[in-house]
């Protein structure tokens, strides 16, 4: 069975046309229903906002995921990750976010991880790149955690055992910690 | 008595709204991405790799640019340096995706050495114009892929060039200290 992206509305922020071009491109002929694109995060950032106050202007009811690049001026993406995340104004703190960047340092995708990000598609890329990444977020629905110093994700992907000492301090049977279904 | 037991995590668990919206109706097992759309897009993805070599040449001319101007403006090499580092940053994200893996190792290097900290001398600036010179052999030539015979002799020339200007930097250097 193959997926119907039809329904899909998909913001992508990139400020190198060439590669805007790309990207609206080849999810469009994937088949997603709405493709927006913006040159940095503070059109994005606009353009997120007009969607929640006046959804009929921006012309688009909501945004489902966010692909942006890192590097752009003036504000850049993980400028947008953070306004989406922890923003008193943002319209769904929720939303998954992809980063793409050239940065490939450990640290630099640490520190997206970090602030966030839903998942980090490197540059350059292909188009089976973009496509597993799309299938990650559909199919991998990961909670989300937001305690004091970090929200969103969860960063542990992986079911897997821990062979040393486990330092988590507080499992979901925790007083202090609180389950939301929704 | 009410529970006053602080709040310290949230765990958010929703349903998996995404996957509800792109679930197709009917047909069984893993659902996956289309072939045939995926095939278009690989398609498209070509067509436009052929446009790539007149958009990088662009991207080109402006290391030049910045090259000639660290020549002509030598107190101000250090903001031009960082220009050339972000049009490399750029251009190291963008070749391989375009069949070009060789522009983005070039550009990697560039990106790499003119994010530079240090002094910035002749021998630097001749450095730069070393990657400017082999990524238009690139481009020109069409060295697509590894370029083969091509592409290790464009690798081994730039390389050899930067060992050059190194070289030379550092017989200054120690001529200026015993000097």
């Amino acid at each position: 069975m193959d997926y119907d992206f039809d329904r899909l509305s998909v913001l992508i922020v990139e400020d190198s046309p060439f590669i805007r071009s790309l990207l609206i491109n080849s999810l469009k002929i994937l088949g997603i229903g709405t493709v927006i694109a913006k040159d940095h995060g503070g059109e994005a950032i606009e353009f997120m906002k007009l969607v929640h106050s006046d959804p009929m202007k921006a012309g688009v009811m909501r945004i489902d995921i966010v692909i942006s690049n890192w590097k752009m001026s003036p504000v850049d993406g993980m400028m947008l990750l953070r306004w989406l995340r922890r923003h008193k104004d943002s319209p769904d703190r929720f939303v998954p976010f992809i980063m793409i960047s050239g940065y490939s340092e450990k640290e630099r995708v640490q520190e997206a991880r970090d602030q966030g990000v839903t998942e980090f598609l490197s540059k350059p890329f292909t188009i089976n790149h973009i496509c597993d990444k799309l299938v990650l977020i559909i199919e991998r629905n990961r909670q989300f955690v937001h305690n004091h110093n970090y929200f969103g994700p969860d960063r542990r992907r992986q079911k897997t055992s821990i062979d040393r000492e486990d330092r988590r301090l507080l499992t979901e049977k925790s007083p202090s910690v609180e389950v939301v279904f929704g | 008595m009410a529970d006053k037991t602080k709040i310290a995590v949230r765990l958010y668990r929703f349903k998996n709204r995404l996957k509800e919206q792109v679930s197709g109706l009917g047909g069984g097992g893993k659902p996956q991405i289309s072939a045939e759309a995926l095939a278009e897009a690989e398609a498209a993805l070509e067509a436009m790799s052929e446009d790539y070599p007149d958009w990088v040449s662009g991207l080109i001319d402006r290391l030049a640019e910045q090259h000639r101007r660290c020549v002509d403006t030598s107190e101000d090499r250090r903001f031009f340096f960082e220009e050339i580092s972000d049009i490399a940053h750029d251009m190291k994200g963008q070749g391989g995706t375009f069949g070009y893996p060789l522009i983005s190792s070039f550009a990697e290097s560039l990106n790499k050495f003119s994010y530079s900290k240090g002094e910035l001398t002749d021998n630097h600036v001749e450095i730069i114009k070393a990657h400017v010179d082999s990524m238009r052999a690139v481009i020109t030539g069409r060295v697509k892929g590894d370029g083969g015979e091509i592409g290790i002799e464009l690798s081994k020339g730039l390389e050899k060039a930067i060992q050059k200007f190194k070289a030379r930097e550092g017989q200054s250097a120690s001529t200026a200290a015993t000097g």
